[in-house]
């Protein structure tokens, strides 16, 4: 599979927040569905705006829910 | 499917597009190979190909939109368009660039009208192909 080397917390910050569904992450930054499960396994790189919009929904610092792995493990924490 | 409304929207455009203009190009070589040299000739098959084309795109959105969500695309939707447009425009160039040369060789205008519609058949199709497989496999 094709994949990103950006990482991602996606996943877990989603289960911090009482289960919060791919859907309702992808409504509250204006993607698809579908979009937010390709970059939550790490299938697509998502711009700046919307690693920004991704960030502010969980309320943390971007850094918190991006990294880069040189390996290309696309799915972290 | 699990899969957003673009992403079908290209698969509806491939399937649509390799049955019609496929069939197209069947019926069209068969009366090539009987010696039908009369561009005009083949004009009603093109017209039946472009309406049931048209009917079966229609009709398959229309399904695709009852059956699921209809989102808007997406930033992932455009990157994808445009990466496989940036990869496949160049079999419509070489088949443009083709026609002039059969033009200037002076082939049949038959047979060049029929080499720049396959040159357009061909990077669409492979236009939807990179499509399915960039939104399957990711990028």
């Amino acid at each position: 599979m094709a994949g990103t080397r950006v990482t991602n917390r996606i996943r877990t910050l989603r289960f911090h927040r009482g289960e919060m569904t791919q859907q309702a992450l992808a409504d509250a930054i204006g993607v698809t569905r579908q979009t937010v499960n390709a970059i939550e396994g790490g299938k697509y790189s998502p711009s700046l705006e919307v690693a920004f919009r991704i960030a502010r929904v969980f309320e943390v610092p971007i850094d918190q829910v991006f990294g880069f792995d040189e390996d290309g493990d696309a799915t972290g924490g | 499917m699990n899969a957003s409304f673009e992403e079908k929207s290209t698969w509806i455009q491939l399937v649509g597009t390799t049955l019609v203009l496929g069939g197209y190009f069947v019926v069209a070589g068969r009366m090539l190979a009987a010696g039908v040299r009369e561009l005009p000739a083949f004009v009603p098959l093109f017209v039946v190909a472009v309406v049931v084309l048209v009917a079966l795109l229609v009709a398959g959105h229309v399904v695709a939109a009852v059956t699921g969500r209809t989102d808007s695309g997406d930033e992932r939707d455009r990157l994808i368009g445009w990466r496989a447009e940036a990869r496949s425009s160049w079999l419509l160039g070489v088949g443009v660039l083709a026609a002039i040369t059969a033009l200037v060789l002076d082939v049949d205008r038959v047979w060049v009208a029929h080499l720049l519609l396959l040159a357009l058949f061909l990077s669409e199709l492979l236009r939807f192909v990179l499509q399915v497989v960039s939104y399957r496999r990711g990028f």
